[in-house]
């Protein structure tokens, strides 16, 4: 389970542990915590606007798809060479932006850092929908969609079998292993909290739904003790997955002789990437949950600052590859590989380009700046920039080489129709109308967590440091509590 | 059998009450709390999750299924190109590894459940729903006649309420 925070002051607790340290100081009790976490599943009428506009956003996109298939696959803009545009774009920002909640949830685990526990479940919901998103570009990218499970090995009567040396059947499974196993850690984290709502519901048909889900969970000694290990595990498994789908989602582009895309650079720099735009993405999403729900007391500065810096070091590292590419290309003496990277730069497709270095290796430098990781507004302000310039890195990746391979007759362009912003529009409508869904309905923070992060009550007061109750602005965040969270003495 | 189950609101009190009722041979217990806690771990002392074998063997399994299934169908359906290789090892680990990851997990869920006896179709005797809350609790599973001197250990080390169940 989560960080184990000890009721023995800071100074007493093991070295190793550097997140027992994490403390809430408006949250008092584990009352208050199952109290004010199940007041966030109440629907409001906001809620309802927005899943509303999620919905209205993706029935566009289905009725784009609709057309597109009525039509055929030309009235989405692609233009030969150019066979890959927004789909693919869209597919890799998706794959992405599911990379941190893996990060968070996992990563973070392995290496204790304690900020992760407010915000791990928002950001592990987020994994699960963004892989569901991106797993149906593919998809929406082939010709005759229906026939998509020729892809997965299985015996048929047709005899034959996928390719296995080819980057689609790769992806297949990276992608799938990717979803079954970030839902499978969801759905086990979820389990206990899930036991919490079953007994604290009042409505018999909620809390029949809540019973079945729970599993019968009864948080004793013999299911913890294999839940901890269970989870250990998962995580353990987890990490070295999350960096096995990228690299497999940039071996789609690296196996290539594109210009621009034949480079071993490219799974590094995909991971870094797809961490770098699912931090951004979480703050998108995070910033305005915590300040909705008044959730500031759980999710604190001292929170949004780690991530800030986990931001800023992915930022560096991407800001690093773009830089290497150039080099690469640079000392390689290929002149196509020149070519194509001074046209990345300075010609058709010079605008993307910009885009992509000032969003992504520009603007997050302001996070070396402590006022700026400390700023909800300016973090949500920049995550947005963010995610704008990780998808123009994609269409920098795919379109740039494919409009400008070895010669000149290869030499195109390419504009996105109304078919693909529809089908990205979907896209948004899709993962957000899920999202929106799962927070209404299941807690956005790991309640059992949370619960572990606090020190319990104690007949024998063990000399625990004294609550500052926000005052202090190191430990609370040095921010108002919303006025939701009691202060405490 | 019957029991008694006893709440507490104080972690102390729990470790303490367990530590007096192991004294008094009390051996079959059931310990709940909401959330996991090192001290409650410490005191019950219970041997370590076996669910780490299942992981291995999932995983064993799943990475040797995932390089077999890409070489038998290589073979069994040959590609001759240029005189490569027919199964090739090398992309073939992608299928090795995601494979064991995702037979591994699976393994690893399939012996959360088994070993945690979930899911669990009644829960009715001996929990009581502020175990997920705000209580840890202890559930003592014993003979008629030493029922009696169950509760008294538990009260004497400060349980909330005690109550038996059958």
């Amino acid at each position: 389970m989560a960080t184990t925070a000890s009721p023995y002051p800071v100074s007493e607790q093991r070295p190793n542990i550097p997140s027992a340290a994490v403390r809430l100081p408006a949250v008092e009790s584990y009352e208050q915590v199952d109290r004010e976490i199940i007041a966030t599943l109440q629907p409001t009428l906001g809620w309802f606007a927005a899943l509303g506009i999620a919905i209205l956003c993706l029935l566009i996109g289905i009725s784009a798809w609709m057309y597109q298939i009525y039509s055929g696959l030309g009235v989405a803009g692609y233009n030969p060479p150019v066979m890959w545009g927004v789909y693919i774009i869209t597919f890799v920002f998706w794959v992405g932006i599911g990379h941190a909640g893996t990060l968070i949830s996992a990563i973070l685990y392995l290496f204790r850092a304690g900020f992760r526990t407010s915000i791990y479940r928002m950001a592990e919901a987020m994994t699960v929908f963004a892989v569901m998103t991106a797993a149906l570009f593919p998809i929406l990218h082939l010709g005759r969609p229906w026939k998509f499970f020729w892809l997965i090995p299985y015996p048929n009567w047709r005899l034959i079998w996928p390719q296995f040396k080819s980057p689609l059947v790769w992806d297949v499974f990276a992608i799938l292993t990717y979803f079954t196993v970030s839902s499978t850690f969801l759905y086990i984290g979820l389990i206990p909290d899930i036991a919490v709502l079953r007994d604290r519901e009042k409505n018999p048909v909620r809390k029949q739904i809540y019973a079945m889900l729970a599993l019968g969970w009864r948080n004793s000694d013999r299911e913890w003790r294999h839940f901890t290990r269970a989870y250990l595990f998962l995580a353990a498994l987890s990490t070295p997955l999350v960096l096995s789908v990228h690299s497999v989602v940039s071996f789609d582009f690296a196996m290539a002789l594109t210009p621009g895309w034949h480079a071993t650079i490219f799974p590094p720099y995909f991971v870094a990437g797809a961490i770098f735009s699912g931090l951004g993405m979480v703050f998108t999403i995070g910033i305005p949950l915590r300040k909705y729900f008044r959730l500031q007391h759980y999710i604190t500065l001292n929170d949004l600052d780690a991530a800030a810096k986990m931001c800023l070091f992915t930022s560096l590292v991407v800001g690093l590859a773009y830089l290497t590419e150039f080099q690469i290309a640079w000392m390689s003496g290929n002149k196509y590989e020149q070519e194509y990277f001074w046209n990345r730069l300075f010609g058709q497709w010079a605008w993307a380009a910009w885009i992509m270095l000032i969003c992504n290796m520009v603007l997050p430098l302001s996070l070396f700046s402590q006022k700026a990781r400390r700023n909800p507004a300016w973090l949500f302000i920049l995550s947005i920039f963010i995610n704008i310039g990780m998808w123009f890195e994609r269409f920098v990746i795919v379109i740039p080489s494919l409009s400008h391979e070895f010669e000149p007759w290869q030499w195109t362009s390419y504009a996105p129709t109304w078919v693909d912003y529809a089908i990205l529009l979907g896209s948004f409508g899709w993962f957000f109308m899920w999202f929106l869904l799962f927070i209404k309905q299941l807690p956005v923070m790991a309640i059992a967590e949370l619960k572990e992060v606090l020190p319990p009550k104690m007949k024998h007061a063990r000399g625990h440091p004294p609550h500052h109750g926000g005052s202090d602005p190191q430990v609370a965040g040095g921010e108002g509590t919303g006025g939701h969270a009691p202060r405490t003495a | 059998m019957p029991g008694v189950v006893a709440a507490f609101h104080e972690l102390d009190s729990t470790v303490e009450a367990i530590a007096a009722l192991k004294k008094s041979r009390f051996t079959e217990m059931t310990v709940y709390s909401p959330t996991p806690r090192h001290e409650l771990d410490e005191v019950v002392d219970a041997p370590v999750s076996r669910v780490r074998l299942f992981t291995l063997i999932g995983g064993l399994a799943g990475a040797s299924f995932g390089y077999w299934i890409a070489i038998w169908a290589s073979k069994y359906w040959p590609l001759v190109v240029g005189g490569k290789p027919i199964a090739s090892w090398v992309p073939y680990t992608i299928f090795g590894f995601e494979v064991m990851v995702l037979v591994g997990s699976l393994s690893t869920v399939f012996a959360l459940f088994a070993l945690s006896r979930v899911p669990r179709l009644t829960m009715t005797v001996g929990y009581d729903p502020r175990f997920s809350g705000g209580h840890f609790g202890i559930w003592v599973d014993t003979t008629p006649e030493r029922l009696k001197e169950a509760a008294d250990l538990l009260r004497q080390h400060g349980a909330e309420e005690v109550r038996h169940e059958a």
